[in-house]
């Protein structure tokens, strides 16, 4: 599975929404309502999942998936 | 206070049942809905026992994203609050949410969550723990979820008074009203003492039935054997708004709160002041508050603590606030059936009032069986009888002498 996938997967998953719910370019304020206590959530869980460490002024409610999943392929390199 | 305040709608999440018509319908049976409990292992436990509530999920309506950021005591609150909406028949869009409050009562806060993640901050360390903890575990949490969730943005408030907490948070939510600062209030209560953590400090207290083996029979207030009462969780909502606001939407009353007397003991901080002066105190300034006289007064819901020395000062309260007239006053302690709801035991205790005003029905104290001869008064032992209400008082003690008492009438 391609990490961007991946990464849509684990957002998904973490704050109990569906997948398609999540629109890859779309800010997950937008998408998803998503709050600040759940963005705290999300740093530590995809964190966790991908082995990088994410800050939690490096992705924010107007981050969009393709935006984190850049972030953590660049963390990961 | 003079200008009353009426009750026009009712949710309930009880071990008896989780919406009104139920948990009546339930109550009529007259039987115990104490069990063992299950859902961890308790077996090591003192008391063991409690009032349960199986069927949340089934009953809720909210989502999953929600449920795993909340407790459980705030989960039952929603559940209780959008009932009460319902059954009060508020139209959410066309209200002005400004002028909608929330008064909640609970004495323990929110533990199935806090220690889980406090387990995990042991077990993985910092970043274990749940981001949601700091909102989920605190006793005003329920109170912040239910506004949250309606958009509600009136005058609202969370009361912490251990057993008495849901009777003032009543109170404070029809003063709010009467002042005529929010058009609309929920007010009750919700308690979860059913976890590891909550069970373990509610056994220190020393005041829970250990009758482990008859479940069914351990509640048993004012009986020569009885041994403490038994815990239960759930919650009680009712909407408030005063009277004329009432009759202009067309909307059922199931009564008023017209009163309200309290006092501190002032004498231990767990145990209760060995004379009862100050209980009655309390129930004088209720029935002054009211504009009521001691005749008055049709039923009394009582407070039930099942302990040799609070069923006692209860009793000899009474005796001595109501003389002679007390033979015309029906007492009694539906709460035997459920369980003890702690912080929110007088939300559910209204409930109950309100079903006994509209049926003419008083339920009775269960598990009554032999007589002690220090609380030797009419209890309405183990069945249900027939009875005209008008006016009824509900009585709640909190631990270190914290006396509410509410009076209710149609």
């Amino acid at each position: 599975m391609a990490l961007k996938e991946e990464v849509i997967n684990a957002i998904a998953d973490t704050l109990d929404v569906k997948v398609e719910e999540l629109g890859e370019t779309e800010k997950l304020y937008d998408s998803i309502g998503v709050d600040s206590t759940e963005m705290v959530e999300l740093c530590v869980s995809l964190g966790k999942k991908f082995g990088v460490k994410i800050a939690s002024n490096e992705i924010t409610k107007f981050s969009t998936p393709l935006e984190i999943t850049k972030i953590i392929e660049s963390k990961k390199q | 206070m003079t200008e009353r305040v009426a009750i026009t709608g009712i949710g309930v999440v009880s071990p008896a049942g989780l919406k009104k018509e139920t948990f009546w319908a339930n109550l009529k049976k007259c039987k115990s809905f104490v069990d063992e409990i299950t859902r961890f292992d308790a077996s090591l436990y003192p008391s063991r026992i409690a009032g349960q509530v199986h069927e949340l999920d089934h009953y809720s309506h909210l989502s999953s994203r929600l449920v795993k950021k909340i407790d459980v005591f705030s989960h039952m609150a929603l559940v209780a609050s959008e009932q009460a909406l319902q059954d009060a028949k508020i139209d959410l869009n066309n209200i002005d949410k400004t002028r909608v409050g929330v008064f909640m009562g609970n004495a323990i806060g929110g533990w199935l969550f806090a220690e889980t993640e406090l387990r995990d901050m042991y077990v993985e360390g910092r970043e274990g723990v749940s981001p949601y903890m700091a909102s989920a575990w605190f006793p005003a949490a329920p109170q912040g979820q239910v506004t949250i969730y309606y958009g509600f943005k009136g005058y609202s408030k969370t009361i912490v008074a251990d057993k008495a907490s849901s009777a003032l948070a009543i109170w404070y939510g029809a003063k709010i009203i009467k002042e005529g600062k929010n058009d609309y209030v929920l007010a009750g209560g919700m308690e979860a003492p059913i976890t590891p953590y909550a069970l373990l400090s509610s056994n220190t207290c020393g005041q829970l039935s250990k009758n482990n083996l008859n479940p069914k029979k351990a509640y048993k207030p004012y009986d020569l054997y009885r041994d403490g009462f038994v815990l239960a969780e759930g919650s009680g909502i009712v909407n408030l708004e005063k009277e004329q606001h009432a009759k202009k939407r067309g909307i059922n009353i199931y009564g008023y709160i017209k009163g309200i007397g309290f006092s501190s003991d002032g004498y231990h901080y767990s145990r209760y002041s060995p004379d009862s002066e100050s209980f009655e105190y309390a129930i004088e300034e209720c029935l002054k508050d009211a504009d009521w006289s001691k005749k008055d007064v049709d039923y009394i819901c009582l407070d039930a603590e099942a302990t040799p020395m609070g069923d006692f000062l209860e009793t000899k309260a009474l005796k001595n606030v109501f003389g002679k007239d007390l033979h015309n006053i029906a007492l009694s302690a539906p709460k035997s059936m459920y369980g003890n709801l702690l912080g929110a035991q007088t939300a559910l205790d209204l409930i109950v009032t309100l079903f006994s005003i509209n049926h003419g029905t008083v339920l009775p104290t269960i598990n009554y069986e032999m007589q002690d001869p220090y609380c030797d008064l009419d209890y309405t032992p183990n069945v249900l009888k027939e009875k005209k209400i008008d006016k009824a008082l509900l009585l709640a003690r909190g631990r270190g002498g914290i006396n509410v008492v509410l009076a209710i009438e149609k």
